[in-house]
């Protein structure tokens, strides 16, 4: 028994105009979707995925060129129907709910349009369903909130209301472009609960836009994979996330990193880069990336495949049993790290900043009283160290003070409170040469991190110079062995800013920090801002400088599968303090402290649906400001204990090994936790 | 939004005082005593001295800055040098018919410049949209003066229309002869601004138009109507009210200009002849009035920007 | 990557950029050489041939005192010149640096500093200049140095609030965690960054400057007969309008066209600039 696919798309294909020349961004894409079925479409930036969703919606722009053999929703033609459809049958849910609304409208009244124009609804019965709406996608206090404006409400909220917009006229199909990726992973897990939920509950299909493999994993039941404007691959998830056939498909499952791998000794990364879209290729346009390419890749490739499981690969049977190649790095000497004696620490540290001005008004007990300016302390009274050539994960959500900590590390933020030592000696406010030397940091965004006129020579040079490094022609040689350091060409000397990859930059990046040969390393964020196959093959860098180099790092990521995969030591923050931290093993594993338990069970993880998990939301967000002198985590802990977890301060509980918790509960009541994380390394 | 208001209304009364000060140091500071430059070079001793007396010009600079300031605040500015009456009085029948010319320049301003720019976003790419950018440009560069020239050339001179110069109350010429006093100054004192405010609309419009949460509109089914006049429209117009309150500066210089080109007896151009003949008091007079009147209508602007800007008229989170 | 577009480079430009540059560097040339080229004295009264219209022998006619207007109007073209370009480039000099500073150093030095650029934004320009000219000797040098003051807030507004865009980013930082003082990041990081938005502002301050120092002339506040600036020329030619017209309208009909001109480069300038400014990077 058949029944009719709900969305049906024939080979479409979509050409516009850019600076550079046409661009061939969907080359004869098909995918067909079920009625009630979920369908994730993966890949990468420049994979084209945003465009199929814009171009099924007719929300292109003039110069965009469709061509399809059919594109059928509900058996009509999408493309000549798509204005009557939008918001009434298929809703759609953009990335930054801070983006997607209007600044200057209620929630309430945003959500009430679509009912108002499509079923011609009087105002005040739209106002009240889009409240009911509210209530349905698992908003607190409704009301209040339809009447407020969008900057009041935090990102969870705010993709809450989106999604009710989406659903107010009830369609038939949800559009979702990277729905979660602007939120934080505890938030993440809710709204991945609520998608869930909605559509066992109201039967809507899903076509969900992401690149990240574990979220399609929670949610989707078929996969599409795109390359470069090209299925490569599609068919059940299961299959596809399990048994991937296409080279592509097995590349990004192997470059990343889960957090319930531990520490395995590489990702595999996928070398290259896309390829141009306006010099479409006839073959396969893998093939300058795949390992296993031969000279057939040169012809079209077919999609071919059996059971619902379809791949655009000859040699996918072929191949199938081969490994892929592993990057081993040229010199792979794996040191220990010293711990006897820590390289850097710093203690007590704190940072208090201010907001607004110097002085403002309180109106809310009535008469006006002029109160000093609120302070938000970012951190708090933390301790760590970090030993030689260890890694110290730092994780956390956004606002945590990871950030802010890593900056403190190096004192390029004054500190409220607190000091920092490098190698027993203390490191002043305004630190010395020898210090700015040997502690250097490498940025997260790779767009604002190299200045825009410098050319990578001279960006590398000036360092080197000014610690004295070398000096002259010696100074060009050096310039090439940085550059050899981080596996790029010497040809890239000249080059700008403007004419690399985010990879490459972000390279250059860590190229920058190493001119002054340091011996320790802040990485903020290093390779949150990069494509997952790229990602890889930074952090392999990162891994194999520390071996040849002996550097330490302070690696700060919101990323616990990355962190996972380099981290010696982790410390988990939440609201400015540590709550936790120990050897990586120990803090994957109980016992953990409940905000840590409730970080790692909402990481979305390929395959963990197969597993029976441990599953613990949070409710709300960090937002909600604790009350003074109890654990900051009180107001959302799922493990209160009663009023004193607010008001005393939690005491740092000892585990095996310098393993810290700071809460209330015993030890053994942690330890008790079942696993957040299917299996741990 | 209220601590907001409060501290634009600081602002307000800071920016007046300061310039109470800033007027009578550069009258008194500058080389060249008071009473020279207005006896003139060839006066002589005896004069100036008598002159300094009776305008107690001898007495410390603070002294006398207060002595000045006190007055202000109770409404005296002094008496003029040339007119022999209070300068009061005087500024304020000027400021009455000045406040016409510019009342209609910039409801003509407003409604016309957001109008065209509006429209020109809109159908970007437009033979219109062409047209008006060109105009723009254009309009923009040319001096005001030039044009007063070029208006009373041609509707004056050569086609006789309308009256060169001069101005009759409704009371004396009817509705019609005070309006037809007043068709050439305004034209050529919106000319330039309407090109200026229709350039930032247009630009303000487009940022709107191309935005994340009118894309999400459309994907909403939303007809294109709605979603251009009342999604991206009503957040295209806050930069222009912005526009508007610098625009204001703009018209009172132009007012400067154009009321001496037409003699039209607003305060413009009685600042020029209080300048050209050395009447001091008079003159600083104007000045403060003026400046008070242009930081009185950036308050305005600024009460209309938190009224209409969710961000600063309900501030803070509640979810 | 981008590779560079094989057409001749000027035709890269934006057309406003290359006409109306051509157009005020004709200008410039003109104003240089203009006192050497006249063909008659521009002082040189005649009173057998005032207020003569437009002829072979005299372009544009002669004015109320028979001083040939052509040769008036070229011998006043570098009046406006210097009024642009010297009254940007005080506000240039005095502005960037002062902006910068705010930017950099934060705390009460940027208070101050952005109080007193309020406290003059509050005063119309045209104010401001009449003030400081009211009760001075009028002369060039006083106009050109009014209209600067005039214009130091604006400049000091913007550069403050590039380099504010600037000092966010994290090569800055980058450059902290070096150790680089203060002015080799304000030197090496910041300014070659931040000077196409500083060009383009300049570009247009120009228009406007030449537009405030000509309307001050014409007010009789600037600069003084008999030199023949053009906003002068336009206010002695105003009593003559009817009769000969010619007097005011040639002198109006360049610094018309000058101003247009030096306008379509400033724009030009914004479109050369700024687009690059937002093309940095890859997706």
């Amino acid at each position: 028994m058949a029944e009719a696919p709900l969305v049906e798309i024939r080979d479409l294909s979509l050409r516009y105009a850019t600076a550079r020349g046409k661009v061939q961004a969907l080359d004869r894409v098909s995918l067909s979707l079920g009625r009630g079925s979920a369908m994730g479409l993966v890949g990468e930036s420049g994979s084209g995925k945003s465009s199929l969703v814009l171009a099924m919606l007719g929300l292109l722009g003039k110069g965009a060129e469709i061509s399809a053999e059919g594109v059928q929703f509900d058996g009509q033609d999408l493309l000549t129907t798509a204005a009557a459809l939008r918001g009434r049958r298929i809703g759609m849910v953009f990335q930054d709910p801070a983006a997607a609304l209007n600044p200057g409208m209620t929630i309430g009244f945003q959500i009430a349009e679509p009912l108002i124009q499509h079923r011609h609804m009087p105002e005040r019965d739209a106002l009240a369903r889009a409240v009911a709406l509210l209530t349905e996608v698992g908003v607190p206090r409704a009301e209040s909130v339809a009447r407020s404006y969008p900057h009041q409400l935090s990102g969870g909220m705010k993709q809450r209301a989106v999604i009710a917009t989406a659903l107010a006229c009830e369609p038939e199909l949800l559009l979702l472009d990277e729905p979660t990726t602007a939120l934080d992973v505890t938030v993440e897990a809710q709204i991945l609960d609520l998608l869930d939920r909605l559509r066992r509950q109201r039967g809507v299909s899903l076509l969900l836009v992401s690149h990240n493999l574990g979220i399609v994993d929670r949610l989707c039941d078929s996969v599409t994979v795109l390359y470069a404007g090209r299925v490569v691959e599609q068919g059940g998830t299961d299959a596809i996330l399990g048994a991937p056939r296409h080279p592509y498909t097995r590349g990004l499952l192997a470059a990343l990193p889960q957090a319930d791998e531990g520490k395995l000794s590489r990702l595999t990364p996928i070398p290259g880069g896309l390829p141009d879209l306006t010099i479409p290729d006839p073959g396969c346009n893998f093939r300058a990336r795949c390992a296993f390419a031969v000279d057939a890749c040169v012809h079209p490739q077919p999609v071919t495949g059996v059971g619902g499981h379809m791949v655009r690969c000859h040699r996918a049977e072929a191949v199938r049993t081969l490994p892929l190649p592993v990057d081993t790095g040229a010199r792979s000497i794996t040191r220990k790290p010293d711990l006897a004696r820590p390289l850097l620490q710093g203690t007590e540290l704190s940072r208090t900043f201010r907001m607004g001005g110097a002085l403002s008004f309180d109106f809310r007990k009535g008469l006006p009283r002029i109160v000093p300016a609120t302070e938000v302390v970012a951190v708090d009274n933390v301790s760590f160290h970090v030993g030689r050539g260890e890694v110290l994960g730092l994780v956390g959500e956004s606002g945590c003070g990871k950030s802010t900590l890593g900056r403190l590390a190096l004192r390029l933020l004054a500190a409220s409170a607190g000091r920092i030592s490098l190698d027993g000696k203390a490191v002043p406010a305004s630190p010395d040469r020898e210090f700015r030397r040997r502690a250097q940091i490498v940025f997260q965004n790779p767009d604002s991190s190299l200045n825009p006129r410098h050319t990578v020579a001279q960006a590398l040079r000036w360092p080197v110079v000014r610690f004295g490094i070398a000096k002259g022609a010696a100074a060009d040689r050096e310039v090439d062995r940085l550059l050899e350091l981080v596996r790029l060409p010497p040809t890239y000397r000249s080059r700008y800013p403007h004419q690399m990859s985010g990879g490459e930059k972000q390279r250059i990046g860590i190229a920058r920090a190493l001119a002054s040969r340091p011996d320790f390393l802040v990485c903020d964020e290093a390779v949150s801002a990069l494509d997952v196959s790229v990602q890889a093959a930074v952090l392999n860098l990162l891994a194999d400088l520390r071996d040849e180099l002996g550097l330490a790092y302070l690696f700060i990521s919101h990323d616990i599968g990355v962190i996972a995969h380099v981290a010696d030591r982790i410390a988990v923050m939440y609201r400015g303090a540590i709550v936790e931290q120990g050897d990586a093993a120990q803090v994957l594993a109980p016992p953990y402290h409940p905000y840590t338990e409730a970080l790692l069970s909402s990481v979305p993880l390929v395959g963990s649906k197969s597993r029976s998990l441990h599953r613990v939301r949070l409710a709300g967000d960090a937002s909600a400001v604790p009350p003074a002198g109890g654990c900051r985590f009180a107001p959302r802990c799922p493990r209160h204990m009663g009023s004193i977890c607010d008001t005393v301060e939690p005491p740092v509980r000892l585990g095996a090994e310098g393993h810290q918790i700071a809460c209330h509960q015993p030890m053994e009541a942690l330890a008790a936790i079942p696993p957040a994380l299917g299996r741990v390394a | 939004m209220v601590v907001y208001l409060l501290r634009r209304i600081v602002a307000v009364i800071g920016v007046v005082w300061a310039m109470t000060v800033l007027v009578f140091a550069i009258v008194h500071l500058l080389p060249g005593s008071v009473a020279h430059m207005i006896l003139g070079e060839f006066a002589t001793a005896d004069a100036i001295a008598a002159l300094e007396e009776r305008l107690g010009l001898n007495d410390p600079l603070p002294v006398q800055y207060w002595r000045w300031f006190s007055g202000l605040l109770q409404g005296d500015f002094g008496m003029s040098l040339t007119m022999d009456r209070p300068v009061g009085p005087i500024l304020f029948e000027a400021l009455g018919r000045s406040a016409i010319l510019a009342g209609i320049s910039i409801v003509l301003v407003a409604i016309v410049g957001i109008a065209l720019g509006v429209h020109s976003a809109v159908h970007r790419g437009s033979v219109a949209d062409h047209v008006l950018t060109t105009a723009q440009y254009t309009l923009i560069a040319i001096p005001e003066f030039f044009w007063c020239i070029v208006v009373i050339l041609v509707f004056a001179a050569w086609l006789g229309w309308l009256p060169a110069t001069g101005y009759t109350s409704i009371a004396d010429g009817g509705v019609l002869g005070w309006a037809r006093h007043l068709i050439l100054p305004v034209s050529t004192l919106v000319l330039g601004l309407i090109a200026h405010v229709s350039r930032m609309t247009r630009s303000s419009m487009l940022e709107a138009i191309e935005s994340r949460y009118v894309l999400a509109a459309r994907a909403k089914g939303l007809p294109e109507r709605i979603v251009l006049y009342r999604h991206a429209l009503p957040n295209a117009l806050l930069p222009a009210i912005t526009v508007l309150a610098i625009d204001m500066g703009l018209l009172i210089g132009g007012i400067v200009v154009v009321e001496t080109v037409f003699a039209y007896p607003g305060l413009g151009r009685l600042l020029i002849y209080a300048i050209d003949n050395q009447d001091l008091p008079l003159m600083m007079g104007g000045m403060i009035l003026v400046t008070s009147v242009y930081a009185l209508s950036n308050l305005v602007a600024d009460i209309c920007y938190a009224l209409l800007n969710p961000r600063i008229r309900y501030g803070g989170a509640t979810a | 990557m981008s590779a560079a577009i094989a057409m001749p480079a000027w035709r890269r430009l934006p057309l406003g950029l290359t006409l109306g540059g051509t157009i005020v560097a004709i200008v410039l040339v003109l104003a240089v050489i203009g006192p050497w080229i006249v063909p008659y004295e521009p002082d040189a009264f005649s009173m057998r041939e005032r207020l003569h219209p437009p002829s072979a022998a005299h372009w544009f006619g002669t004015d109320e005192f028979g001083r040939d207007v052509f040769s008036r109007v070229l011998a006043g073209a570098h009046y406006s010149l210097i009024m642009g370009f010297g009254a940007t480039g005080i506000s240039l000099a005095i502005g960037v640096p002062l902006g910068m500073v705010a930017a950099f150093h934060r705390g009460w030095v940027d208070e101050a500093i952005m109080r007193g650029v309020d406290l003059m934004i509050s005063i119309p320009p045209v104010l401001l200049g009449l003030l400081i000219l009211a009760t001075t000797e009028p002369g060039v040098a006083k106009t050109v140095i009014s209209v600067g003051i005039v214009y130091v807030p604006i400049m000091t507004r913007l550069s403050r609030a590039v380099a504010l865009g600037l000092l966010a980013e994290d090569f800055v930082d980058a450059a902290r965690a070096r150790g680089d003082g203060a002015i080799r990041i304000l030197w090496r990081e910041i300014l070659p960054n931040a000077w196409p938005p500083i060009i383009v502002e300049t570009a247009l301050r120009i228009t406007f400057a030449i537009l405030l120092g000509s309307a001050l002339s014409f007010l009789g506040l600037g600069t003084q007969p008999p030199a023949s600036e053009w906003g002068l020329m336009i206010a002695e030619g105003r009593p003559f309008i009817e009769e000969a017209p010619w007097i005011a309208l040639a002198p109006g009909l360049c610094l018309c066209l000058l101003l247009i001109m030096v306008n379509m480069v400033g724009e030009g300038l914004r479109d050369l600039l700024d687009p690059r400014l937002q093309g940095r990077g890859h997706g």
